[in-house]
């Protein structure tokens, strides 16, 4: 420790030391004079004795430092300011190799910020381990009645919410007509993650009943963007909905739960909407763990809940249970194992780019081995030798490193952009102290990686060789690494092609896959339901849609209460005569309701019987239409013409199957397990104030012969025309809903391709340096051979063999891993096996060419050897 | 006098020092002193040797230093010998041992 500090010191305060010593030469010197004096000389006398008794006082100081000063900070000093000359005298390589690094720590720390936003941080609540979310139905919907059975349970959590997000509001009065995003929630939402509201109050139970005084509580971003940050704003009403909702507090800047929502409402004022306990409409439950209770334990409670539950209501809850998941795991659990994939691949490109750069490093070690023999001679130690050239290493992937975290800078925030919303948590991806740090570690690491093996290869010199001047020795030691690195980079190259094909596959296969609609020239948009009348909504909207229809380029126009690849609702179905499905077992199904002229703009094509027409109205029998898959799945053997189909259990609305038409793919497609039966009602036979709440946007469907964007303000007029507080939101057109359902396939696909080019192009350079280097050794045996007569065919083919046997080596190598490694990305593949064989031929052939290629060039040098300059070349 | 010091190994210093050391905490002066007394005038130490192979020493932990005063009262750095300097101090005595036996034998072989 002392030596250290000593060091340290040496370092710090390099005065200090001097002073130190001189001190002591000096108390030296005075003790001598003391001793002359006490032989009689006189005082002057005994000081000169003693004076030069010393000789050359500032040389002894010198040397007297070097030992004590030149300690380990010293020595680093002098090998950085030696690596940083030597980089500026190479500046080429210095190029090369920094910007290798770079682009491989850069990638490395953008993939990493991300997973470092989306996986490892904690949420922003305290003790974010004890949250929960609870689930009855997939999709994590849990029926309120059965929560609101339970949720004041002191036995089972420490507090709990219900939260259902995607509600959304008309805000009015003052300024323009804004669409919302809302969410309902608890009174106790806010408490059960332990947040608080400022200004303003939390909600309180009072708030969260049916009749109460309506109370709303705003994000930060829309009492910033509506309110200027107004304070004041507390204790007034706003209009959401044509109704007067008292704002009575504001949630952090940073407070984030599944989707953003504008505003956040006491579900308790429209608990009246979620009578069933079934899942539709179901609500989401957050809940807090009771302090030091585990999961396990919680989960074994409200096992007994459920059971109690099930005795009570065994028509609603026979089978049913309620499973819990940490809220980490809810949210970004699906993200977690394609985005483990990326960083592992990101990390094969590191290597890669290691791998090169410590090839360069043995190149260039060859050009410095007769100044180091010169100095192991002269007595500088082996470890003295190696950390001089670690130090140099550690110098360039620091370098690297510094240039990789501005790329990931950029890197994170595009790929922020690529990737708006189908990855949870990316818009907090951000480059941090952990992902700075990350990026330290990763530099150091491959400073020592790339750098090691060089170092200690050019330590081991054969010193009368090099001395010597002869160019054999260890040459041959030094050319085996290369090869080795070699092989290594092509077998890491080859698994990463491998990874990247295997996406594109899934991806051309997802992109060839029949939606069963047609999404071309189909404009849509969103408008809000408020007006408690219905008649006057039905009429607003049978005029709207004559409107629109009238305008120059529209084909056709729809009202539909949903979207293709919107996902799985939950409402179930029974048809009459069949067995009834258990509890809990019913299958989830998707429900539309739409106006008679849907299919024909959506483009689904009619299989059997008819759709929709305008003589279904109100006052005539219900009819709904099917999908194939619930004709297959319901009626396997039977004509579901005429069969009668209801949503609840007693028949007491029911339905007459009219026509069945073509499934409708959800979700991004991949969903092939399981087709979800679709099935739909006219928009005609039911009033729009029916339709349940989170419907209540109905989706307006044009169909163009134009460019449908163009579009886009002829229809808003004609809103606006009707009504001008109608909000009109989420205007897109069906391309652009089907191109953002694939967004995260496309995403990996896009990640891993630029990737292996990454890696090919470094595995070929790699490649390429290599044989250039060994055909530079073998100049004088190539020329020998050339005027002993050898064709510069045999030459090349000797050259060109040998690189092809590196890679042929490495090719091997590749696939193995890659039959290893593909499994598990089998969640990530759609239509292809993780072993597909066209796949893994294709990718083989072209590193081979791509290898064949990188060969090719040093080997036409080769054949160019003039054999009287080859051999003169020694 | 004839200078012994040029072919002086530096290990041999090395010894010299911490057995002069081995008899009491000293500064580089007295060190020097206790040298010439112990070889009998034989070996005159040069600061120029001392102090960098003091400073070296001290860095092997085979002595430690501090400033005190001396017994006329001058502050001087005076040097400890370690636990670790004894056991130093040991090994290169039985070495030097076995080489100037190996060297007697030669000479007298003759």
């Amino acid at each position: 420790m002392k030596i250290l500090l000593d060091r340290i010191r040496a370092l710090i305060r390099r005065d200090a030391v001097l002073h130190d010593i001189d001190d002591e030469l000096r108390s030296h010197m005075e003790m001598a004079a003391d001793d002359n004096r006490e032989t009689g000389m006189s005082d002057e006398d005994a000081d000169r004795a003693a004076r030069t008794s010393f000789g050359n006082l500032g040389s002894i100081k010198d040397r007297a430092y070097e030992v004590r000063g030149g300690g380990f900070m010293e020595t680093l000093l002098q090998d950085l300011r030696y690596g940083i000359r030597l980089l500026l005298k190479h500046p080429g390589f210095t190029l090369v190799a920094v910007a290798t690094l770079a682009i491989g720590i850069g990638a490395n720390t953008a993939i990493f910020s991300i997973v470092n936003a989306v996986l490892l941080r904690p949420f922003p609540f305290p003790q974010p381990d004890q949250i929960v979310m609870v689930s009855e139905f997939a999709g994590g919907i849990v029926s309120y009645p059965n929560f609101a059975d339970w949720k004041d349970d002191q036995n089972l959590f420490a507090s709990t919410s219900a939260v259902r997000s995607n509600e959304s509001f008309n805000f009015t009065g003052g300024g323009e007509p804004e669409r919302l995003q809302g969410r309902l929630v608890s009174a106790s939402f806010l408490s059960t993650l332990k947040v608080q509201p400022f200004p303003g109050r939390d909600l309180v139970a009072d708030d969260d009943r049916p009749g109460a005084i309506p109370t709303v509580l705003l994000s930060h971003a829309f009492w910033n963007r509506r309110f200027n940050a107004d304070p004041a704003i507390v204790g007034k009403p706003i209009m959401l909905n044509n109704q007067s909702y008292t704002v009575v507090g504001v949630l952090p800047r940073d407070f984030q739960f599944d989707l953003d929502a504008d505003v956040t409402i006491p579900i308790g004022l429209s608990a009246d909407r979620f009578k069933t306990r079934g899942g539709d409409p179901g609500v989401h439950v957050v809940a807090r763990l009771l302090p030091n209770a585990t999961e396990q334990q919680a989960q074994a409670a409200l096992n007994v809940v459920y059971a109690r539950l099930e005795h009570e209501y065994p028509s609603s809850n026979t089978g049913r249970r309620a499973y819990l998941t940490p809220m980490h795991e809810y949210f970004v659990g699906s993200a977690r194992q394609p985005l483990l994939i990326l960083l592992g691949s990101v990390g094969l490109v590191l290597l890669i780019a290691c791998a090169n750069v410590a090839n360069l490093l043995l190149v260039r070690a060859s050009t410095r081995k007769r100044e180091i023999s010169v100095r192991v001679a002269l007595g500088a130690s082996r470890w003295r030798i190696i950390r001089e050239l670690l130090t140099g290493s550690l110098l360039l992937s620091l370098i690297g490193a510094a240039l990789g975290v501005l790329l990931a800078l950029w890197g994170t925030a595009f790929i922020g952009r690529q990737l708006p919303a189908s990855i949870p948590r990316l818009a907090e991806a951000n480059v941090d102290l952990r992902v700075l740090l990350f990026a330290l570690g990763a530099s150091v690491l491959t400073g020592l990686l790339f750098g090691l093996a060089p170092a200690i290869q050019a330590s081991r010199l054969n010193l009368t060789d090099t001395l010597k001047g002869g160019n054999c020795g260890s040459a041959g030691r030094r050319q085996h690494l290369n090869r080795v690195l070699v092989v290594c980079e092509v077998a890491l190259t080859m698994t990463l092609l491998v990874g990247a094909g295997l996406l594109i596959q899934s991806f051309l296969r997802v992109m060839q896959v029949d939606p069963g609609f047609r999404s071309e020239n189909l404009l849509t948009m969103q408008v809000s339901v408020n007006n408690p009348d219905g008649n006057q909504v039905g009429l607003f909207f049978k005029q709207l849609q004559e409107n629109i229809r009238r305008l120059p380029g529209v084909k056709s126009v729809a009202l539909s209460n949903g979207l293709p690849l919107a996902g799985v609702n939950h409402p179930t179905y029974f048809i009459e005569g069949k067995p009834l499905p258990k509890n809990g077992a019913e299958p989830p199904a998707i429900r539309y309701t739409v106006s008679p002229g849907y299919f024909q703009t959506m483009g689904i094509e009619l299989v059997k019987g008819r759709v929709f027409t305008d003589q279904d109205t109100p006052t005539t029998p219900a009819v709904a239409v099917i999908d194939e898959a619930l004709a297959q799945r319901t009626f396997p053997n039977e004509d579901p013409i005429g069969k009668r189909l209801s949503q609840s259990r007693d028949f007491s609305s029911a339905y007459e199957i009219v026509g069945i038409v073509r499934h409708v793919e959800q979700d991004d497609f991949d969903q092939r397990a399981f087709r979800p039966p679709q099935f739909y009602f006219s928009f005609n036979q039911i009033s729009p104030d029916q339709l349940p709440g989170s419907t209540r946007r109905i989706n307006l469907l044009v169909r163009t012969d134009v460019e449908p964007t163009s579009l886009t303000a002829a229809v808003r007029a004609e809103i606006a025309g009707l009504n001008k507080d109608q909000a009109v939101f989420n205007v897109r057109t069906m391309d652009d809903i089907v191109s953002q359902s694939v967004a995260p396939r496309r995403f990996s696909m896009m990640l891993l391709t630029v990737f292996a080019v990454a890696a090919l192009m470094l595995a070929s350079i790699g490649l390429y340096g290599t044989m250039s280097y060994a055909v530079a050794q073998k100049t004088s045996e190539i020329g020998l051979r050339i005027a002993l007569g050898a064709q510069s065919q045999n030459v090349l083919r000797m050259v060109i063999g040998e690189g092809m046997k590196l890679t042929l080596i490495g090719v091997l190598l590749g696939l193995t891993a890659s039959f290893a490694l593909t499994r598990t990305m089998k969640s990530l593949l759609f239509g292809v096996s993780t072993t597909d064989p066209l796949t893994f031929l294709g990718i083989t052939l072209m590193l081979a060419a791509v290898a064949l290629f990188a060969c090719w060039i040093p080997a036409r040098r080769a054949t160019k050897v003039v054999p009287l300059v080859a051999l003169r070349y020694e | 006098m004839t200078n012994p010091k040029a072919d002086l190994l530096q290990g041999t210093l090395d010894m010299l020092i911490l057995k002069a050391l081995s008899l009491g905490p000293l500064h580089g002066y007295g060190i020097i002193q206790r040298i010439r007394r112990m070889s009998g005038e034989m070996m005159h130490v040069e600061q120029g040797a001392l102090y960098p192979a003091l400073y070296r020493i001290e860095q092997r932990k085979w002595v430690s230093s501090k400033w005190r005063h001396n017994e006329t009262g001058r502050r001087a750095k005076f040097y400890t010998l370690t636990k670790t300097g004894e056991k130093q101090l040991t090994e290169e005595e039985a070495s030097w041992d076995r080489l100037a036996l190996v060297v007697t034998r030669m000479r007298e072989a003759t």
